[in-house]
């Protein structure tokens, strides 16, 4: 067991040799690639930690969006649905308004329809009452209808002769006005009752198309008719109850 | 039978006789340097490591944590240091299984002039670390009597390195030897690799009391080691 110091000395000097290279090829770019690492590792972490952050602050927006999304869609359809009712109301109104003028334009047709129905139905039967009632008189009585009806006038005019009197005044003129023009002998016959009642007043005849058959009698302001309008009337009720008393079973029927 | 490889001479360079403990020195530099240039070439940050850097990482990272265990603060220079004498006698004694590889530290020269290194390094690294006068007074501690013994445990602890080291790898392989001799099959195999194990040990525990020692030298009054290593 002997030391060579020259083997020593050479040791010593390839010991630091060695730690020289070692310190060049083996720890400094070991721990220096170690201390790089760390260093991209924080780096990135860093740098995941912003991405993070700014992916939450991302998500909180898309999440606000879709919210504020919703709302606005909750907004739009609440509005478009009372646009919707406010619409459906009009055109309902509308509808409404529309309908209740058809049905008035409808029942003024109707009504109008019924009104020319009756004044048809009048006339009718007035002509048919006049006819009836001149053959009448004719066969049974051998007078004509309107000298009955002049006289009928005449014998209405009596009992109040002294009001109508008053009435006319200063009256210059009887006017005797009929549906058709009255034949001569019942105005002789007229003329010559009237003239008994008011012996100053002349008499004149006109006929007037629009009035019902009959008889008018004006004097002044006073005035006495005779027409078959009241018959009519009569007539109309007549009809018309039979009519109901016609149609009552049918409707009976229909409601069983 | 040459004990020791210092009078086994390899060739002569330019007049001077290598023996084989400065050649086989040489080959495990070059093998170190060279593995450690071919592995640590290339190295990137953004480039995950590969297994050769990966194990060379460990390796280094190792060895800096043991350091960072004894002292004080992470230390680089302690590093290169320690770690270029554990890596040294390690590899020096692993490659002891190789046949006719004579391991350097199987010579008394060697283990003496790691020993001087020690002995070198710990005042250079206690005057670095406290300055001149600072380090001087620890031979003062705890009293001025204490001056001759401590200079006496700083050449102890010299010679105890030397001695340990040179004792253990040498006889290994003077064992491995005589047994190679006597029972050739079985024995020396068991003993290299007994040898390998005790190699390993006491390349750890080499580069372990070297930086005790270095570290004790450099750690500061307020700090003490014995401190430390009570809490």
């Amino acid at each position: 067991m002997s030391v060579d110091w020259i083997t020593v000395a050479a040791q010593i000097a390839n010991f630091l040799v060695l730690v020289w290279l070692l310190k060049r090829f083996l720890y400094r770019p070991i721990l220096d690639g170690i201390d790089a690492r760390e260093a991209e590792i924080a780096t990135r972490m860093q740098e995941a930690e912003r991405e993070k952050d700014k992916a939450a602050a991302i998500e909180a927006e898309y999440h606000d969006k879709v919210r504020a999304l919703h709302v606005a869609q909750s907004e739009m359809t609440e509005t478009v649905r009372k646009q919707a009712e406010e619409q459906r109301d009009e055109l309902l109104a509308e509808a409404q308004q529309r309908m209740e003028r058809e049905h008035a334009s409808w029942r003024a047709h109707l009504d109008d329809e019924a009104r020319k129905y009756t004044a048809q139905m009048h006339h009718v039967g007035a002509s048919a009452l006049l006819s009836l009632t001149r053959k009448a008189l004719s066969d049974l009585a051998d007078e004509t209808l309107e000298a009955r009806i002049a006289h009928h006038l005449v014998e209405k005019v009596k009992p109040m002769a002294a009001d109508l009197a008053r009435a006319a005044g200063q009256a210059r003129v009887a006017v005797i006005t009929s549906h058709d023009p009255l034949p001569p002998a019942a105005q002789k016959a007229v003329t010559g009752e009237l003239n008994a009642l008011f012996p100053d007043v002349p008499v004149r005849f006109e006929s007037d198309p629009d009035q019902a058959p009959g008889l008018m009698l004006r004097i002044g302001g006073a005035q006495v008719a005779w027409t078959v309008e009241s018959y009519i009337e009569g007539l109309d009720a007549l009809i018309s109850e039979k009519l109901a008393r016609g149609t009552e079973p049918k409707a009976q029927d229909h409601e069983r | 039978m040459n004990l020791t490889p210092d009078q086994i001479v390899m060739f002569d360079a330019w007049g001077v006789p290598i023996n084989a403990t400065i050649f086989y020195t040489w080959i495990v530099m070059g093998l170190l340097t060279v593995a450690s240039m071919l592995i640590t070439r290339n190295l990137r940050a953004d480039v995950p490591p590969d297994r050769w850097r990966t194990t060379l990482e460990v390796i280094v990272q190792g060895i800096q944590g043991q350091i960072d265990e004894i002292a004080q603060g992470p230390s680089r220079h302690l590093l290169y240091f320690s770690g270029t004498l554990f890596l040294f006698v390690a590899l020096s004694n692993l490659l002891l299984v190789i046949p006719g590889f004579r391991p350097p530290t199987s010579s008394l020269s060697t283990t003496t002039a790691l020993a001087i290194s020690v002995l070198i390094a710990v005042p250079l690294f206690g005057v670095s670390s406290r300055g001149l006068g600072g380090y001087l007074k620890t031979y003062l501690q705890p009293s001025p009597i204490m001056l001759p013994f401590n200079i006496i445990s700083e050449f102890s602890r010299g010679i105890s390195l030397a001695i340990r080291l040179y004792g253990n790898i040498m006889s290994g392989a003077v064992i491995a030897a005589i047994l190679l001799g006597v029972a050739p099959f079985f024995f020396p195999v068991v003993m290299d690799v007994l040898g390998l194990l005790t190699g390993m040990i006491q390349a750890y525990i080499f580069a372990i009391l070297a930086t005790v020692y270095i570290s004790s030298a450099t750690a500061t009054p307020s700090h003490p080691l014995s401190e430390k290593d009570n809490s």
